[in-house]
């Protein structure tokens, strides 16, 4: 029996066959339960981790549908339209669910109707039961009014006028029911016998194509498992050609035998549709996820799922019967490179309007060259020797991301770069310098406010050249200035 | 055809006969410059210093591993200018330029500074859009990166970098990058900071340091004081010829080139005398032992062997035996 603290009260939350035969009731106090059966065992309920179940059960669900919905704190939602025949019919499908989940030690009851109205109060207050399309309002007419999905307060009201049952609601004039109840009610009525739609919003994004595999005896090696994305991506490949269009974005899933479902996904920079290149992209991502890949007893049920196409441009073949080009090859590259070592391992620097040194190179994810602008406006792509101009200030070869703090002794001159300085414990001792290029903290981006910064270029007496700043200036009353170093010149 | 080639080994056995009899190498016979040579004139990238050139035996070669070392961490700077002035006269010699490929580990990236697309185009001519940066957590994945990235036709260059002389950084790990590069004809060039010289397979070996920037021209002459041309002392520590070579190299960005500076225009570092002249007496009677660097002035001569101060870089009084 499980115990919850809920309205500043400790009620019963759950209670097992044994205890529901003593009498118990969900939703009694804790403390009246104690009073008839002191030797009732509690258990404090552990709302996250039912949570996580039924999660880890939608997980398991997706097998049958790839609309999945959680429904409650206790419930699913699984919009089986089409998929029936799959499974030898409605019947067999439900009872080979409930038998499955039988054996995973869950006891589950189902209920499967037109409608989402409906099904749901099949389930609930028949256990398994299947209605048949327009059997709805003999399903529905001899259940209490929570059978809509009602709440407590709608139905203690509803129980005072003398409506105890589905069937007197469906008799009653509708107009003094809306009035009376609001209009939830109406609402939850229609949506039960299918005169509305109710959308059932999926857990997960729906693919647009999907391809799967159901295997009669588990595979557990990964090489398997690459060989399988392989034959479904040619699968997929017969639905994509006929759409005139390639992947974007792939997910493979795989179903374990107890339950787990892993989900492996892979974004592309160009639509892509051959399966070899699909296979590689798995390759690179189960190579860099074998430390977490966990096959377990093996899996029997994978699934490859194109959840964002785009249109694919054909291409025609040369002599050799060659379509990449090189630029594709150099996306598919960095594709692989993301697959394997992530998002962020392949960046390209962008420039960005900014003086600070720090933010003036962005980091963006490298998908491949841009095409050159076919406008004129675009910087040109042959490099010239010198294309910033002469009388910019000169920025080091080298950044560090985070300025590393350098001691300058305490006897320096105030103005002007130090005469020696420590960095990484060693003392250099500069012999030229020039600057000060002063840049100061970039007021229009909100609250920033940076010390300003006094740039020098220096070398020191070996030859190496830094770049320091000072943050701060002195000034009476401000604490005194620290020195960084921030980047290296060539 | 094969009779060409029948032909041409014949040629070879000859000038390797030829070198054993003159007991030198057969890279550096002078009729190395012949047809060989001409052959594979596409097939180098050459630096523009005649001296340096010849070394090599007419420039870098192109489809190749080589190997660039920084002794310390500090010389990131310069390792890499050096570098970056590689891969510009790289970029400007081929018609259609590519874009480079700069991979390292984050813990590279974070000792030495990530390469900064701002300067690197202003000096070098390297457009921010030429470069894509692999930044990832293991050198085993840099090479990886490195090594599938080798054989794509839009990549000008392939730029590896690691630090320190890690076990993966093998024999076998740069002969498989060296091989690549072959078979692709695209120069691959490893970075290494901070690292000892070990056996590799990368045919050329040179070992860049900073030197003395030279000095801002301007109309009234040379500006004192100023941060010039950036320079680089870079040392063939390993080429075909076997022969070592030290060079003071500047580049001129304007130009695109290196220029080499002349022995005599090496300005020293510190241009104050070491040890200040004697006076009129004659100098106190020399120590025992191999005097490696002279003392501090007034220090006593003898006495004082092992002072903690000795370790105070190489500033202080040192001895050897």
């Amino acid at each position: 029996m499980l115990s919850i603290h809920q309205n500043n009260t400790t009620q019963v939350a759950a209670l097992d066959a044994r205890a529901e035969a003593l009498g118990l009731k969900r939703g009694m106090g804790l403390a009246e339960a104690r009073a008839m059966h002191p030797s009732i065992a509690v258990a404090e309920a552990d709302r996250q981790g039912e949570r996580r179940l039924l999660e880890g059960l939608a997980d398991w669900c997706d097998r049958y549908t790839p609309l999945v919905a959680l429904d409650g704190e206790d419930g699913l939602f699984l919009d089986v339209t089409g998929c029936t025949s799959l499974f030898g019919g409605e019947k067999a499908m439900l009872n080979g669910m409930l038998a499955r989940f039988f054996e995973q030690g869950f006891e589950v009851r189902a209920g499967l109707a037109s409608t989402a109205g409906a099904a749901w109060a099949a389930a609930r207050f028949f256990g398994r039961l299947v209605a048949a399309p327009g059997q709805e309002r003999e399903v529905l007419a001899p259940l209490p009014p929570q059978a809509l999905r009602l709440e407590s307060p709608l139905c203690t009201g509803l129980d005072s006028v003398g409506l105890r049952s589905v069937a007197d609601i469906m008799t009653a004039p509708r107009a003094p029911l809306a009035r009376r109840f609001g209009r939830t009610l109406l609402m939850r009525l229609d949506q039960a016998l299918g005169r509305i739609d109710e959308a059932v919003s999926p857990r997960l994004p729906v693919a647009s194509l999907s391809v799967e595999r159901q295997l009669a005896e588990p595979v557990v090696l990964t090489e398997d498992v690459e060989r399988l994305a392989q034959m479904l991506a040619e699968a997929l490949r017969r639905d994509l050609e006929r759409r005139g269009e390639g992947a974007r974005r792939l997910g493979l899933s795989l179903f374990r035998v107890d339950g787990a479902v892993s989900r492996i996904a892979v974004s592309t920079s160009l639509p892509l549709r051959d399966p070899g290149k699909i296979h590689n992209l798995f390759r690179e991502k189960l190579a860099a996820i074998a430390d977490d890949f966990d096959a377990g007893y093996g899996f029997d049920l994978v699934r490859l799922a194109a959840f964002a196409t785009a249109p694919f441009d054909m291409r025609q073949t040369d002599l050799a019967g060659e379509a990449s080009t090189a630029q594709d090859d150099l996306a598919l590259f960095a594709d692989r490179v993301r697959a394997r070592l992530g998002a962020g391992a392949m960046m390209r620097p962008v420039p960005v309007e900014s003086h600070l040194p720090e933010r003036a190179v962005a980091l963006r994810p490298f998908t491949g060259e841009a095409r050159p602008p076919a406008s004129g406006r675009g910087r040109p792509l042959v490099p010239a020797a010198r294309v910033v101009p002469s009388h910019m200030p000169a920025r080091p070869i080298r950044l560090f991301g985070q300025p590393e703090p350098v001691e300058v002794p305490a006897t320096e001159m105030p103005e002007g770069p130090p005469l020696r300085f420590r960095w990484r414990r060693a003392v250099h001792k500069v012999v030229r310098a020039e600057g000060p290029e002063r840049i100061a903290s970039e007021w229009w981006h909100g609250a920033a406010d940076t010390p300003t910064r006094d740039y020098y270029r220096v070398e020191d007496s070996e030859g190496r050249r830094y770049w320091l700043f000072r943050q701060g200036l002195h000034e009476a009353g401000q604490p005194s200035p620290h020195w960084f170093l921030h980047g290296l010149f060539a | 055809m094969a009779s060409r080639a029948v032909a041409r080994e014949a040629v070879f056995a000859l000038r390797r006969e030829i070198a054993r009899i003159e007991g030198t190498l057969p890279q550096r016979l002078e009729g190395q410059a012949g047809e060989a040579e001409a052959a594979q004139q596409g097939a180098r990238l050459r630096l523009g210093i005649d001296g340096f050139d010849a070394l090599l035996g007419g420039g870098l070669m192109r489809a190749a591993l080589t190997e660039i070392h920084g002794c310390e961490t500090r010389d990131a700077g310069a390792v890499a200018g050096f570098t970056l002035a590689l891969v510009a006269r790289l970029l400007r010699e081929v018609p259609e330029p590519g874009l480079v490929l700069w991979a390292g580990t984050v813990e590279v990236f974070r000792e030495a500074g990530l390469p900064h697309a701002a300067g690197q185009h202003a000096l070098f001519g390297l457009a921010p859009e030429r470069l894509v940066l692999a930044q990832v957590p293991r050198l085993a994945d840099a090479l990886w990166v490195a090594e599938e990235a080798i054989p794509l036709q839009r990549l000008a260059a392939v730029v590896v970098e690691a630090r320190g002389n890690p076990e993966k950084l093998d024999l076998t790990a740069t002969r498989r990058l060296h091989r690549r590069a072959q078979a692709a004809g695209r120069p691959v060039l490893l970075l290494r900071q901070a690292a000892q010289p070990e056996a590799t397979a990368a045919p050329v070996r040179l070992v860049v340091a900073p030197a003395a920037s030279g000095q801002r021209s301007t109309l009234a002459g040379p500006l004192d004081g100023s941060i010039g041309r950036p320079a680089f002392t870079v040392s063939v520590d390993k080429c075909p010829a076997a022969l070592p070579g030290l060079f003071t190299l500047e580049w001129n960005s304007d130009e695109c080139l290196f220029t080499e500076r002349a022995k005599s225009q090496n300005r020293a570092a510190d241009p104050v005398a070491v040890v200040s002249l004697s006076g009129c007496r004659a100098g106190p009677a020399p120590a025992a032992g191999q005097v490696v660097a002279f003392r501090r002035q007034g220090a006593p001569a003898a006495g004082a062997e092992h002072t903690p101060e000795q370790h105070d870089a190489g500033r202080g009084p040192r001895r050897a035996g």
